[in-house]
């Protein structure tokens, strides 16, 4: 079992022993297993696959950390995480819809805000993703 | 006589007024607090796996890792989050007052702490640069002939992430820039409504050292079960997609993230020093009202003694 946990400035958001996971990193998608040698590793957005007693549980995570120690403790320190039950599709359709049109509409934007922009970009589209998915599954 | 009595009436009136002022501050400052408490309590195990990462990481032996460079210190800036306003009883005395004790200790402030022991310096002067948050740091700062470099008095109440990226940019391209040779954060470190704690904490470079005394105090009133682990080598670890990476993104964030809970610890704690203040004012006033009244009414029969005794010496008189 792994000792699974995704916290975020916000607090805890999933919390568990599991069998294996799915994580999005800045490598491309790896999938942990017990006894994972320790790892540390950036976060990107995307979707994050808890599979727990033949059940799978989605949630979206944005960028932030990801950290495997030794005896199987798993910590994602992310910047948001939700369940995918708990994403709003059309709100976050229009999040991103709203943010692509502000990168449109400055194309002299200083760093910082197209940075930030096409975080937010990639953060929707990781929700939208997520919940549709999920959607689908069920 | 009468005189008196008015003059007392005046101040009975006037303590009241102050009364209802410092209850409703208090009774504002109770939900803030509430709000800040609660805030810093879901952040502290996310500042808590970050700093233990941070702890691990100050072991990397790497010498071109620039935010964990150590170099003789000539140039200190302190990062002295306070409040905005006063009415908070000793909350920004005391963090003034630790912060002035530990730069006064200029053979502690320059040397570096790691597991062989402190690693001591010969510097014997240091010039200090403040980058304030809130506008109590700024006088202070002014005070004590600390030159101010950046302030940041605009925080909102419950500050975001990208709130204090700025501070954290500012402080990082100091250090990485060699214009400061270690950054320190002062701030006051919640612990209940009734007691927080000023503390200054080395920022940058990365000290595992302090790092591991911090992860302690916190793991102290941490309510979860969580145990802080026995060290394990850094050396054992993977990084992906490669350490030039981690260090590149890994090391900004978790010096974001500390700074981001001391901001928080501090906002919690100062709205808790402003309740208790306000609620001893509170019943400061509601005593001296008691007093007052007393006066007042001692004033008031002694006055009206007086008139009889006036008016039985007149009557006595035409007799």
């Amino acid at each position: 079992m792994i000792t699974f946990k995704i916290v975020t400035p916000n607090g805890v958001t999933y919390e568990d022993e599991i069998e294996k996971v799915t994580i999005p990193t800045g490598d491309g998608e790896i999938t942990v297993l017990e006894n994972h040698a320790p790892l540390v590793s950036t976060l990107v957005p995307g979707a994050v696959f808890v599979h727990k007693n033949g059940q799978i549980v989605h949630l979206a995570v944005s960028t932030g950390i990801l950290e495997i120690r030794p005896n199987s403790e798993v910590y994602l320190l992310a910047d948001t995480s939700e369940r995918a039950e708990d994403i709003d599709v059309e709100r976050a359709e229009a999040a991103r819809a709203r943010a692509e049109k502000m990168m449109k509409e400055k194309d002299a934007l200083a760093d910082v805000d197209f940075v930030r922009i096409q975080a937010m970009i990639e953060r929707e589209t990781a929700r939208i993703g997520v919940a549709k998915k999920y959607r689908d599954v069920k | 006589m009468a005189v008196n009595a008015k003059i007392i009436k005046r101040r009975i009136k006037s303590v009241t007024n102050t009364k209802k002022m410092t209850k409703a501050m208090e009774m504002i400052s109770a939900v803030k607090m509430r709000k800040a408490v609660e805030t810093v309590l879901n952040t502290r195990l996310y500042a808590r796996l970050g700093r233990e990462l941070m702890e691990h990481l100050a072991h990397l032996n790497e010498p071109n890792v620039p935010l964990l460079e150590q170099r003789p210190v000539k140039k200190v800036l302190a990062i002295i989050i306070s409040s905005n306003r006063g009415q908070c009883g000793s909350f920004n005395a005391n963090l003034f007052k630790k912060t002035k004790t530990i730069f006064a200790d200029i053979e502690s402030l320059t040397s570096f702490r790691s597991e062989q022991g402190i690693i001591p310096s010969q510097e014997k002067d240091v010039e200090i640069d403040v980058l304030a948050v809130g506008k109590k740091s700024v006088s202070f700062s002014k005070k004590q002939g600390y030159t101010v470099v950046a302030v940041f008095d605009e925080l909102s109440e419950k500050p975001s992430y990208d709130d204090i990226r700025p501070i954290a940019n500012m402080a990082m391209e100091g250090f990485i820039g060699k214009t400061y040779d270690k950054v320190v954060i002062a701030f006051t470190e919640y612990q209940s409504s009734l007691s927080q704690d000023a503390k200054v904490r080395q920022l940058l470079p990365f000290s595992s050292r302090e790092l591991e005394k911090m992860t302690a105090e916190i793991a102290k009133h941490e309510i979860k079960e969580d145990v802080v682990e026995d060290e394990y080598p850094i050396e054992g670890y993977l990084f992906e997609p490669g350490l030039d990476t981690i260090v590149e993104e890994v090391l900004p964030r978790l010096v974001e993230m500390q700074l981001y809970q001391g901001i928080l610890e501090s906002s919690a704690s100062e709205h808790s020093a402003r309740m208790v203040a306000m609620k001893n004012a509170s019943e400061n006033a509601g005593d001296m009202i008691t007093e007052l009244n007393l006066t007042y009414n001692k004033a008031r029969q002694a006055a009206i003694t007086q008139e009889i005794a006036e008016i039985a010496g007149g009557a006595a008189a035409l007799e």
